[in-house]
């Protein structure tokens, strides 16, 4: 097992500048995902570090070597990079049996037919797929294809494990059970691993750690708890679920301990405690971020707590969708989500009080801080 | 992990180092600049030169003066006329047969796509003088069998008019624009009539508003494609124009070079670069007409839709089908097969039954030779032109090279040369070359153009081989440790190889029939056996004729066999 450093990494197409100068440093045997929108640059760092695409500037070193070095013209070729890759399209070789598809590394480094044997056999059975072996790659379906790369991708013991939104076409149920076991062959091989996907659900299940992407640059690095409580900006508060995010200015603003701080915010029709990642100046302003599920409904008129934010307002519709009942709240400062059990008592039209508590209510500058 | 020793260091040239694809392009470029641009360059040259190749002599205009004249423009407009009055007829029919095969549910539709597509690997000089046989006006069987039927002294079928050479080119654009068409027919996404259906348009409004539209491109191109090929014809016109003085382009290139002495080739040349500007506007008429909008508008996803029942006129279509293969392959197959046995062409009674021809062919050295350089040719030229097209391919849809778009682009130039045009261009281009390489009047000259006319077909369809592989595959194989080499050995050429062959056995069958440019390039010792056909029938000896086109059909059935059988069930499979 290996460990991945990428420094100062950029990819220019032309003008375009793909990824513009990205730091990460993949721990052995972590498991780290690349997260944002489509074009955000995930899939060049991605195959960046696998040798399929140049970088046009900074280092990369795989295992403590440098595999690529665009100021002192370094680049080792991808089959010299010891890798696994399961690509977004599997890329199962449709000429060959699932067994040929699996021994494929093995065969191009002349490995003896005993050992190929045993090896395919053994990454097989890790995928579940040893009674396939001699079928035809084209007659599987989609989420046995998706076995087959994972078992071609593993069958080596390459030193890094790449994985290019490899669960993307597959539907929903499909996904979170090869998703589950994924990580689970992961963790028992503690081999290391970066996943590039732009589903936020995807990432936080699986990784050790997410990379928050965002037009070519880093927005955030963290566990995934503290990327979704703690956003760095609003980039990457809006990318996780549907947060209410309002816009407010600071009063004052006290340390509360060494991450965090609290904040007196006013904005429109509302003003209360919350939360923020750095000391802000008075009069600064802020995006105040609560989500829904942090939010709750109070009889109107109820008076906020010392540590709580209030908005009264009245129910402007409700859509039920099974474990709960999205609630949206029309205040001053338009309109809020709210979570509700699914069989509560409001209708619409009722006038409440929506209330956030001080922990859950994190404030933002819409200028990206430096990521950690 | 190095590859074969041997052979790592290409790859590793060919990949690594900016120096190696410099030389692999520049390679490249050289071979086409000799293939492609120096032909063309010649036509340009010779049009002006006042006398003929390799003769000291004067630049002037005067070729392309007589190219002003009264006789030429007539020459053009029946050019135009007869491709114009053969393409229209023809993609109705085509049309047809295509619904006929694709959406019905006619009976036996993969034989009779078998059939009904066999008409375009037959040489068309072949059937031209099967033809010319069959509906001579005077000894003419099917005159004969009209006067037996009816018992009259006239003859009503003349092949040697405008209608002749008409239904002998549709003979060949038929099946041509059926290939064409079918696959858009076959992979029409059903859903997207039905979608028209449910929203309340009538069967003959869907047909109208949503199917044709869809196909529009589809038509058009192929339609245009038949137009030019129309323009390029020469065997139909030789055959049926010129005996009753109907004169098109091509034949009159011909006969400026050989039939007239002394030969005009400044006049055939000039009128070589006409014919190629016309068909220069007309491939940008298609880029225009088509831009925008590709072939692949209507792309399948490998189901086959549901096909329209017909009840009891399935068995009509069925008969029609039959009857098209009837007319196209059979009558001339037959009247060859009876040709072959009687003494003279023409007269067909028991006592005149004789195998002489068969033994007069096969014991003849002319025939042997020109079956040898048909078979070495195809063979040679069928391998290197795919080798070629694959490379150029390659580059063009794999890689980011520099100079990608300029082989491409030179690999295609000798789309718009007819043989006979290509054939003037090499005529020149041999002569003047310095008498160190002695191509002129060898083997090596017909094997330059044969490559030469194939290389754009070849690029087209190792580059949709080429487009139709993710670049996924190629990647992954090249992640898990393969190098370059190896992954083009294992991956691409391992996924390629049936395009390869199909492309090899069409090349192959391109050889066979070609006569225009082999006419002008050949030599004695360089026949093959068009040239050795046509000269026979000049010497009015049909007879023969009649053998050499026989065995020339068994090779092309079984070519065409073992294509149906051996290589698309090997597609079929992956």
């Amino acid at each position: 097992m290996s460990n991945v450093i990428i420094e100062q990494v950029s990819r220019n197409f032309g003008q375009f500048v793909a990824v513009d100068g990205i730091d990460l440093r993949v721990n052995e045997g972590e498991f780290v995902t690349l997260l944002g929108p489509s074009g955000c640059g995930k899939t060049t760092t991605l195959r960046m570090v696998a040798g399929l695409e140049q970088n046009t500037g900074g280092r990369i070193s795989i295992g403590n070597e440098i595999v690529s070095d665009a100021t002192r013209g370094i680049f080792v070729p991808s089959e010299r990079r010891r890798l696994g890759m399961v690509f977004q399209s599997y890329a199962i070789w449709p000429h060959m049996t699932v067994f040929d598809n699996v021994a494929y590394p093995l065969r191009v480094r002349r490995r003896p037919a005993a050992e190929i044997l045993g090896r395919v056999t053994k990454a097989l059975q890790l995928v579940e797929m040893e009674g396939f072996a001699e079928r035809p790659a084209p007659a599987l379906s989609g989420g046995q294809q998706q076995r087959v790369a994972i078992a071609r991708a593993l069958v080596f013991e390459p030193t890094v494990l790449l994985l290019d939104e490899p669960l993307s076409n597959l539907d929903a149920k499909l996904r979170l059970q090869m998703g589950d076991e994924f990580r689970s062959i992961q963790k028992r091989l503690g081999m290391t691993s970066l996943y590039v996907t732009h589903d936020q659900s995807e990432a936080m299940a699986l990784s050790d750690r997410v990379v928050v992407m965002d037009r070519g640059r880093i927005q955030q690095i963290g566990a995934p708890e503290d990327i979704y409580r703690y956003p760095a900006n609003r980039t990457v508060a809006a990318f996780f679920g549907a947060p209410n995010l309002l816009e407010a200015s600071v009063e004052s603003c006290v340390r509360v301990d060494e991450r965090r701080f609290r904040l007196e915010v006013v904005g429109r029709g509302w003003r209360g405690p919350c939360e923020a990642a750095s000391e802000m100046q008075p009069g600064q302003a802020v995006t105040v971020m609560a989500r829904p599920e942090d939010a709750r409904l109070a009889p109107a008129g109820s008076k906020a707590g010392a540590d709580e934010l209030a908005w009264s307002g009245r129910i402007a519709h409700t859509i039920f969708r099974g474990p709960i009942r999205s609630i949206v709240v029309q205040t001053d400062d338009g309109r809020l989500n709210v979570d509700a059990p699914p069989f509560g008592s409001h209708a619409v039209g009722d006038n409440v009080t929506v209330v956030v508590p001080q922990r859950a209510a994190w404030a933002v500058v819409e200028k990206a801080a430096k990521a950690q | 992990m190095p590859a074969t020793p041997g052979l790592s260091w290409i790859g590793r040239l060919l990949q690594a180092t900016s120096a190696g694809r410099v030389v692999a392009v520049t390679l490249l470029v050289v071979l086409l600049t000799f293939l492609s641009v120096y032909p063309l360059s010649m036509l340009l040259y010779g049009s002006l030169h006042s006398t003929p190749p390799g003769m000291a002599g004067t630049f002037n205009l005067d070729g392309y003066l007589q190219v002003l004249t009264l006789q030429s423009v007539v020459t053009l407009l029946n050019t135009v006329g007869i491709s114009l009055a053969k393409t229209i007829p023809s993609l109705v029919l085509a049309v047809l047969l295509a619904w006929i095969l694709a959406r019905t549910d006619t009976p036996m539709r993969g034989a009779l796509e078998a059939l009904i597509t066999l008409p375009f690997f037959i040489p068309p000089i072949l059937t031209a003088m099967a033809w010319g046989m069959l509906g001579n006006p005077q000894v003419g069987l099917l005159n004969q069998l009209y006067q037996w039927v009816t018992g009259s002294n006239t003859a009503p079928i003349n092949v040697y008019s405008y209608g002749g050479v008409v239904w002998h080119m549709m003979q060949y654009s038929v099946p041509f624009l059926f290939l064409l068409i079918v696959d858009a027919f076959r992979a029409m996404d059903q859903s997207l009539e039905e979608a028209a259906r449910m929203c309340g348009a009538s069967r003959l409004r869907t047909f109208c508003t949503v199917t044709l539209q869809l196909m529009l491109p589809a038509l058009t191109g192929a339609a245009i494609l038949s137009f030019i090929r129309g323009i390029e014809n020469f065997e139909s016109p030789l055959f049926f124009g010129t005996p009753a003085g109907i004169r098109v382009i091509t034949t009159d290139i011909y006969d400026s070079i050989n039939q007239r002495s002394p030969p005009e080739y400044q006049y055939a040349t000039a009128i070589s670069f006409v014919i190629m500007a016309l068909l220069f506007l007309i491939v940008l008429l298609q880029w225009r007409i088509l831009r925008g909008r590709s072939f692949q508008t209507v792309t399948g996803k490998g189901y086959s839709p549901t096909v329209m029942k017909l009840g009891k006129w399935r068995w009509a279509t069925f008969a029609f089908c039959l009857l098209f293969f009837f007319v196209t392959v059979v009558l001339p197959v037959g009247q060859l097969l009876i040709g072959s046995f009687f003494k003279f062409f023409g007269f067909y009674q028991r006592d005149m039954l004789t195998l002489e021809h068969y033994r007069a062919v096969f014991g003849s050295s002319d025939f042997w030779r020109g079956f040898n350089n048909t078979i070495l040719l195809g063979f040679v030229g069928a391998t290197l032109t795919m080798l070629l097209g694959g490379a150029v391919a390659y580059i063009s849809v794999r890689t980011r090279w520099r100079g990608r778009r300029l082989i491409d682009a030179m690999a295609w130039l000798p789309w718009m040369m007819p043989g006979i045009v290509l054939g003037v261009g090499f005529l020149w281009g041999f002569a003047l070359l310095p008498h160190a390489i002695p191509i002129y009047g060898t083997i090596w000259a017909l094997l330059l153009a044969y490559i030469s006319l194939g290389t754009p077909l070849s690029v087209r369809i190792m580059s949709s081989a080429y487009a139709q592989l993710s670049f996924d595959l190629e990647e992954c194989s090249r992640v898990h440790g393969a190098s370059w080499l190896q992954t083009m050995g294992r991956i691409v050429i391992a996924l390629a190889w049936p395009s390869f062959a199909v492309g090899w056995v069409l090349l192959f069958f391109g050889i066979m029939r070609e006569l225009s440019a082999s006419v002008l390039l050949y030599s004695v010792g360089s026949e093959v056996l068009s040239v050795v056909l046509l000269k026979l029938w000049a010497n009015g000896n049909a007879e023969q004729v009649s053998v050499i086109g026989l065995i020339m059909m068994g090779m092309v059935i079984l070519f065409r066999w073992v294509q149906l059988k051996v290589i698309k069930s090997r597609i079929n499979a992956l």
